[in-house]
């Protein structure tokens, strides 16, 4: 089904986006409070950055403006965890658990595409949009030019990024709801994704390799920075594309498979 | 020789309430958006009157049912009496203390059951918890033992105590919830729906317990409930709430005949069933058998009229149930301005 | 019937410990509250390990970018070599876990759950409870953090130099760092008895507390004036200087008077704690019970 309309997925997010906004349009301090958030994030974000930089002029190569990206990046895509797939994994992981997930099953949409768009946080937008406005800025600061070819390939970059997060998430929302608790997994991935702020080039090779395929930070915001920034070979972005592809069908028969369970485990 | 160390009297009763008040200011919303602008600088309130100008005293020992509809005023009455709640105005006294000064001699005298509350640890057994309720309230080691285990036997614990409070049923965590709550043998008793929930034999269960710790113990019971059954068999004594006021105060067999102005006359006729509508008012006609509401007074030549004119096999006369005349008296107060 | 209270003066001497063991009674409770505490924390022992493996996450991303600047700059950063920089951050580990105290946001709980009201029918003021739990989850913590703490030596390779002072201050250091978040986050989470949206100001602190207590970066890296700030707050009291007493070489009259800053911002959190307690509880008292 996903097959034959590839757009779904987004009419889907964008419907479930427009009845989230008509809900909390309603609770406005919620807005304010939101932005306040965004806002104290956005300046721990800087002063840790001028912390960097007031003892040194670059980070292994990395200029501040370029790190500027990186952190801008980082809070875009945070945005969207947040807004879409943070919240939608949280709910399944629930559903799963108390077993009512059946009412997701029921509807005549795909249903790994109904359970990853139904909830959505639109008050996390601020955040995207602080990321968008932080990036702009430093691109700007960079001086060059960023050609509309650059910009394409960091859009490409983003997107493959952004499904990887996805794919990661769902995998480990079906995989782990019987191990641990789901706060806790929030937790856990919130604290590993701060490494995300700076580009994962600068950890040590085993903790690069483990936030490049466990924890796929790298595709997440260090190879968009890096279209960005004119670092990306093309050879990173095939494999970027090449993971994302690869974890999407992996994730997809991970889904299935753990479907089967869930309706043996019910019936 | 030394004096005993209790506050109270005597003569005293173990609970004073006079002119006692609660008024909540409860904030009026009005639609839209000025509005809502417009609360944000000044909000607009409401006053409720939760208790409103109450007043009793409960002699010491007594087991006294406190009864009223939803909102009447009966839990915040408690919380009040407990030093949970300050009052608005008004004065409470609870052996001899002011309960909202919360004063540790005061608390350790007293204790509050809610219906969910939970002060005992989900993930632990339950004896280790009263192992730190023996902690809290200090109590001399021996004497907790002794009192801990008597009740454990007393609501046939023994196994439960052992389980973590998590895998326990909702009326085996009341049961090993009440005997927490009493480990420090309070004199008074708060009890907020103990039994709600429950089924009929776990109720029945801990009804008798608290009967049991009121007789060994001496213990002053004020008990709220939504099971008359309770109510019945504990309380000799009630009072009755309704909007914050007292509608009635004193023995519950004498409720009826206060609000209740009827009886029941049940007949059972030798040759079938007749038309009875001309002596009462015909509730229900079953197996031959005919059941009247007539007035109280009307009651003894009612009956007295039927055994003469009809062929009666068998004739009773019946308050009507308690619960009816609960009902009444709260439709009464309603009506009351 | 009637005569329960009259006839039974004697219930009230038999029941309770007398005066005279006021030491013992407190000395009683809290250790039975650290047996409690210890019998919850092993009971959920792997989940809580997965959550402090978790929480190494941060102070290694710290770490790596400091020793990378302090590498590229020449061996050193503020005065920091990696190696010191190393060691700073797996004491970090421990003093974060120290850190643990009732969450603000959990007033809301308490309030809106009823277990404030347990707590208030209790004869006992209740941050007795807080601070005697989690102390008793701490003894725990402490030793699962060794391994940890071991994993992070082999790795990170920490420059350690400790003489037994250190040591003897940093063990009493600790306690007083929780002590003092303990009242710190008590004062702050009593905000919820005013509003449910205590969010933004709890969030105002948190980053007030991640710049200026050393958690981020250790103080020195700091400028001048953000370094002065910090001295006349109390969260550095709470987690930089723990770890510096452990190893920042201090000469013994910082390390003294670090005890004695800590001293202070408890006896401060008591008088806060006491005095916002009793306005919020007037408040919790008038509208909820």
């Amino acid at each position: 089904m996903a097959g034959r309309e590839p757009l779904r997925p987004f009419v889907l997010a964008a419907r479930f986006f427009r009845i989230g906004a008509l809900n909390e349009l309603q609770y406005r301090a919620n807005f304010a409070i939101q932005v306040f958030q965004s806002a104290i994030a956005l300046g721990t974000g800087l002063a840790v950055l001028a912390l960097v930089f007031s003892q040194t002029t670059a980070l292994n190569g990395w200029s501040e403006p370029e790190l500027l990206v990186v952190m801008g990046v980082h809070i875009l895509m945070g945005g969207l965890i947040g807004m879409v797939i943070q919240p939608n994994m949280v709910r399944l992981m629930e559903d799963i658990r108390r077993g009512s997930l059946d009412f997701v099953l029921t509807k005549p949409d795909d249903a790994q595409v109904l359970v990853s768009v139904r909830d959505i946080q639109v008050w996390q937008a601020v955040d995207g949009l602080t990321g968008a406005i932080v990036i702009v800025f430093a691109v700007a600061q960079l001086g060059g030019a960023v050609g509309l070819g650059q910009a394409l390939l960091f859009g490409l970059a983003f997107v493959l990024g952004g499904l990887t997060i996805y794919c990661f998430w769902l995998i480990l929302t079906v995989g782990a709801f019987w191990v641990v608790r789901i706060d806790q997994i929030v937790e856990l991935f919130e604290g590993v994704y701060q490494s995300g702020r700076w580009p994962v080039t600068i950890y040590p090779g085993w903790l690069q390799v483990s936030l490049t395929f466990l924890v796929p930070i790298a595709f997440a915001v260090t190879v968009p920075a890096q279209a960005l920034t004119g670092r990306l070979t093309l050879g990173t972005l095939a494999l970027a594309a090449g993971f994302a592809i690869g974890l999407m069908a992996f994730t997809r028969w991970w889904w299935r498979f753990g479907l089967r369970r869930y309706s043996g485990a019910s019936a | 020789m030394i004096s005993p160390q209790t506050s109270a009297t005597s003569s005293e009763p173990a609970i004073r309430v006079a002119g006692l008040r609660k008024t909540f200011n409860v904030p009026v919303r009005e639609p839209g958006l000025r509005a809502a602008v417009r609360s944000l600088v000044h909000r607009e309130t409401r006053e409720v009157r939760a208790v409103d100008d109450i007043g009793f005293e409960i002699g010491a020992g007594e087991v006294v049912g406190f009864l009223g509809p939803n909102g009447a005023g009966k839990t915040t009455t408690l919380k009040m009496l407990s030093g949970l709640l300050y009052p608005t105005s008004g004065q409470a006294f609870v052996l001899g203390h002011v309960p909202s000064k919360r004063e540790a001699a005061f608390l350790r005298r007293i204790t509050m059951v809610m219906g969910n509350r939970n002060q005992l640890q989900w993930d632990l057994p339950a004896l280790d918890s009263y192992e730190l309720i023996r902690a809290i309230y200090r109590l001399e080691p021996a004497a907790f033992r002794t009192t801990r285990d008597d009740f454990i036997e007393l609501l046939d614990l023994a196994d439960l105590v052992h389980k973590p409070v998590r895998n326990l049923s909702l009326g085996e965590r009341m049961k090993v919830e009440i005997v927490g709550a009493l480990l420090h043998r309070p004199q008074i008793l708060f009890l907020d729906e103990p039994t709600i929930g429950l089924d009929v034999t776990m109720q029945k269960r801990i009804r008798s317990f608290i009967a049991e710790y009121n007789q060994r113990y001496g213990a002053t019971v004020l008990l709220t409930s939504h099971y008359m059954a309770d109510v019945q068999a504990l309380c000799r004594r009630v009072v009755v709430i309704h909007h914050g006021k007292i509608l009635y105060d004193g023995e519950l067999a004498q409720l009826g005949a206060r609000f209740n102005a009827t009886k029941t006359i049940g007949v059972t006729l030798v040759d079938g069933e007749a038309d009875l509508s001309a002596y009462g008012e015909v509730i229900s006609v079953e197996d031959g058998r005919v059941t009247l509401r007539v007035s109280r007074a009307a009651a003894p030549e009612v009956a007295a009229r039927l055994l003469r004119d009809l062929a009666v096999a068998d004739l009773t006369i019946e308050d009507p149930p308690i619960e009816d005349v609960i009902e009444r008296v709260f439709a009464s107060g309603s009506e009351a301005p | 019937m009637a005569n329960g209270l009259a006839s039974r003066p004697e219930l009230d001497r038999d029941r309770f410990v007398p005066r005279a063991g006021l030491v013992r009674g407190w000395v009683d409770l809290y250790l039975t509250m650290f047996r409690v505490a210890i019998l919850n924390n092993i009971q959920y022992r792997v989940a809580n390990y997965f959550y402090m493996i978790g929480m190494i996450a941060e102070p290694v991303i710290y770490l790596v970018v400091w020793s990378t600047i302090a590498r590229q700059e020449g061996g050193e950063v503020g005065g920091l070599t990696p190696g010191q920089l190393a060691a700073y951050y797996i004491v970090w580990t421990l003093v974060r876990q120290m850190n643990i105290v009732f969450t603000v946001y959990g007033w809301d709980e308490r309030i809106r759950e009823g277990e404030l009201s347990a707590m208030l029918l209790q004869p006992l003021f209740p941050i007795h409870r807080d601070i005697a739990f989690l102390a008793g989850w701490k003894l725990v913590t402490i030793v699962m953090w060794l391994p940890i703490a071991a994993v992070l030596t082999l790795i990170f390779s920490p420059a350690l130099d400790v003489r037994p002072i250190d040591v003897a201050v940093f063990a009493v250091a600790i306690w007083g760092a929780y002590l003092v978040r303990t009242m710190l986050y008590w004062i702050l989470g009593m905000a919820s008895f005013w509003t449910t949206r205590g969010g933004p100001i709890f969030q105002l602190m948190f980053t007030a507390e991640l710049l200026l207590s050393g958690r981020l970066v250790p103080l020195s890296l700091l400028p001048d004036w953000a370094q002065r700030l910090a001295d006349v707050l109390p969260f550095k009291w709470t987690f930089g200087y723990p770890i510096d007493a452990l190893i920042g070489q201090l000469p013994t009259g910082e390390l003294v008077g670090g005890l004695a800053m800590q001293l202070l911002w408890i006896v401060v959190g008591v008088i806060g704690v006491r005095v916002v307690w009793r306005v919020a509880i007037r408040r919790y008292s008038a509208v909820n019970g």
